[in-house]
């Protein structure tokens, strides 16, 4: 099972570091460029989607081939933060009634859910999508809505994990691919992950 | 910068994001659309509240915007027939 | 063979009434909740909504709650929809802990923007009540805490306009992984000035009631609400002598992999999702006896909508409403108390109207359900898609033992 887990200073990959220059926002854009590129909608992002998307992309990139234009991968994300980072930027559009512009680009990130929308639009993924807003990290409840996603007999796989971002300089992430029956899927496993230094 | 296209260009730029574009990249009669920029209809939202915020020109209906957005030059004309600051 | 999933409560607070009695006569009597902003302070009076017609104070009132401390008006609408659907359940009647699923997005802006508002003067006391009560899962929280230990878990799905229709599902999954008895699923959402702008900026809104799958729509009225359904396998409610409403049938989620907000012109996801709802049911479309359309009254929505519903149902199209005409779009809260309409629909035998509808969409078009009118039907699709391109849809069936 692949994973990927990003805190605001290091990216580790299947447990392995990938050297990075620069801290949180500034590291993503370095990722992006050195590794991914060729996607200038990654610029528009908020935040929390270009922390899913660098994510996913690691995580991806281990895959071969890499699967692509399938109804069979769910992508199924949790956080604490939800759309917070991007709702205090578009909270000071609409702050100040002298200079009271909301931004419809920057509204649309308002809402948690769109970076699983993000990545799916990237790999042209229609299989379920979902996010849950929890009260703090939770491996068993993740591990349950993982578990149960599997019911539907569409889903071959799944994209999970922590994608929690409470400002531009300061996010984790933690994502694996899992299939239904992955014998080392547990709670424990996700836990590992979320805790690996 | 002295004149208004390179200004309008800069301003696109600074807000849609287009972080890999500079202003020389932007010709005064490509389509902003479709193929050009690979701009969206967000985007076109986001110019329509830049031309209210910056040039006190406010447009109601979307589809006029995608007229206005033709191209840089289209854009330029449109606003110094009608920017009220 | 998986067990089947049954409804056996329902609440439901929306523009149209306070609960299912009352917005049960206003779809037979075609009376629509939307009309001009009096809950909401803002400035855009010219944007009609489908607010519910009680005030916070009024709501607290009802629920014998203090108005001292500061609670959303997402988490007082969701507590007067769970009461309604725990008391026809008969809940107390229960001995297992429940799970409380809630689907939201806006959660507790409301408060948030109560605390933002320099305008209004606040005791040290509100202002705590609005830091803690402003996300998502706390208004979930605070739902579940009105009901003491009645419910010993909960979870808060956002995935935009279908968040409360994917609360229902995630319940019936729960439910069949062995992972709870009895779910209580829904959503809840009020209006804000947060989202009230946001759509304004996306030009989405309507100034007049909006006309679903009219050629001449124009946008959507924001509306505020919430609905809750009591699901159970049907062995549990047998053994219980609990009575069922309707049983969940089948459902589907895909994703329009698309655009951030836009639906795809082909109805891509929402196909999908009809196609897995059909499939997860073993249904064929023409068993389908009416369809509760997400039809929000956007030019985008509505001509991708009945894209996908002319893909699946070709020239053998159920019934179609968007009861959106009644109630306004009620964002997360949507999935839930369209739900909860067609569960009304499905016990009262009856197709509700789709208001303000005069021409067909040009291409692809289809022509609603005008007015309210007697029918049978055993099998109801309800639509419920999202921003992110997240499309659900559910069907519902008559239960027979």
């Amino acid at each position: 099972m692949n994973w990927v887990r990003i805190r605001k200073d290091s990216i580790k990959i299947n447990g392995t570091t990938l050297p990075t220059n620069h801290c949180g926002m500034e590291m993503l854009k370095e990722v992006y460029k050195q590794l991914i590129g060729g996607y200038p909608k990654f610029f528009k992002m908020d935040a929390l989607c270009r922390l899913g998307f660098i994510a996913s992309e690691l995580l991806l990139q281990q895959e071969s081939p890499r699967i692509t234009d399938t109804e069979r991968r769910a992508v199924i994300l949790f956080n604490r933060s939800s759309s917070l980072c991007d709702d205090r930027s578009y909270q000071t559009t609409i702050q100040d009634t002298e200079k009271f512009f909301p931004s419809p680009a920057v509204f649309v990130y308002t809402l948690p859910n769109i970076v699983t929308g993000e990545i799916s639009i990237r790999n042209k993924y229609y299989g379920e999508t979902l996010f849950c807003v929890l009260d703090k990290f939770n491996a068993n409840e993740i591990f349950q809505v993982v578990k149960e996603s599997f019911l539907d007999s569409m889903t071959n796989d799944v994209i999970t994990g922590w994608v929690d971002c409470e400002s531009d300089d300061d996010f984790e992430a933690s994502m694996i691919l899992v299939g239904p029956n992955d014998p080392d899927f547990n709670p424990d496993f996700i836990n590992e992950i979320y805790k690996h230094n | 910068m002295d004149n208004l296209q390179d200004i309008l260009k800069q301003q696109i730029i600074d807000a849609l994001n287009l972080e890999e574009i500079e202003i020389g990249d932007i010709d005064n009669d490509a389509p902003l659309f479709g193929e050009g920029l690979g701009l969206d209809s967000i985007d076109a939202l986001e110019l329509i509240v830049l031309l209210e915020r910056n040039y006190g020109i406010k447009i109601k209906d979307p589809a006029l915007g995608k007229e206005i957005f033709k191209s840089v030059n289209v854009l330029y004309d449109y606003v110094s027939k009608n920017r009220t600051k | 063979m998986s067990e089947r999933i049954v409804i056996t409560g329902a609440g439901i607070v929306s523009a149209i009434g306070n609960n299912k009695q009352q917005c049960l006569e206003s779809l037979k009597m075609g009376a629509s909740g939307i009309g001009e902003v009096r809950f909401l302070d803002t400035e855009h009076h010219e944007f009609p909504v489908g607010e519910v017609k009680m005030s916070n104070l009024e709501m607290c009132n009802l629920l014998g709650i203090s108005n001292k401390q500061v609670h959303s008006r997402t988490t007082l609408m969701g507590i007067i929809a769970v009461k309604e659907a725990l008391t026809q359940a008969r809940a107390d009647s229960l001995y297992c802990p429940l799970t409380l699923i809630s689907g939201t997005t806006v959660g507790g802006m409301d408060v948030t923007e109560r605390y933002l508002s320099k305008s209004q003067d606040m005791t040290q006391e509100e202002c705590v009540s609005c830091i803690t009560t402003h996300t998502c899962g706390a208004s979930t929280n605070a739902i579940a805490a009105y009901f003491g230990n009645t419910f010993n878990s909960t979870l808060t799905p956002s995935t935009a306009c279908s968040s409360a229709l994917n609360a229902i599902t995630l319940g019936c999954d729960l439910i069949k992984a062995g992972l709870a008895q009895v779910v209580v699923a829904g959503g809840s959402e009020c209006l804000s000035l947060f989202h009230l702008n946001g759509f304004k900026s996306l030009m989405i809104l309507d100034t007049e009631p909006c006309k679903p799958f009219d050629n001449n729509r124009k946008g959507l009225n924001l509306g505020e609400g919430a609905a809750f359904v009591v699901l159970e396998s049907e062995q549990h409610a047998a053994e219980r002598g609990a009575n069922v409403m309707a049983t969940i049938a089948g459902y589907g989620n895909a994703c329009d992999a698309f655009h951030q907000t836009a639906s795809s012109p082909d109805g891509e996801g929402a196909f999908l999702a009809m196609s897995k709802a059909l499939g997860d049911a073993q249904l064929a479309a023409n068993d389908i006896d009416y369809i509760n359309a997400h039809g929000t009254g956007t030019p985008n929505n509505d001509q991708s909508e009945s894209a996908a519903i002319h893909r699946l149902f070709g020239d053998d199209m159920p019934p179609v409403s968007s009861t959106k005409s009644f109630t306004g779009h009620t964002t997360s809260a949507s999935g839930a108390i369209e739900t909860v309409i067609s569960l009304l629909v499905l016990q009262e035998q009856f197709l509700p109207a789709n208001l303000n509808w005069e021409s067909s969409i040009e291409d692809d078009g289809i022509v609603p359900v005008r007015k309210a009118t007697s029918a049978s039907l055993h099998n109801v699709m309800c639509n419920s898609f999202g921003f992110g391109g997240n499309d659900s849809s559910l069907i519902l069936s008559k239960y027979s033992e």
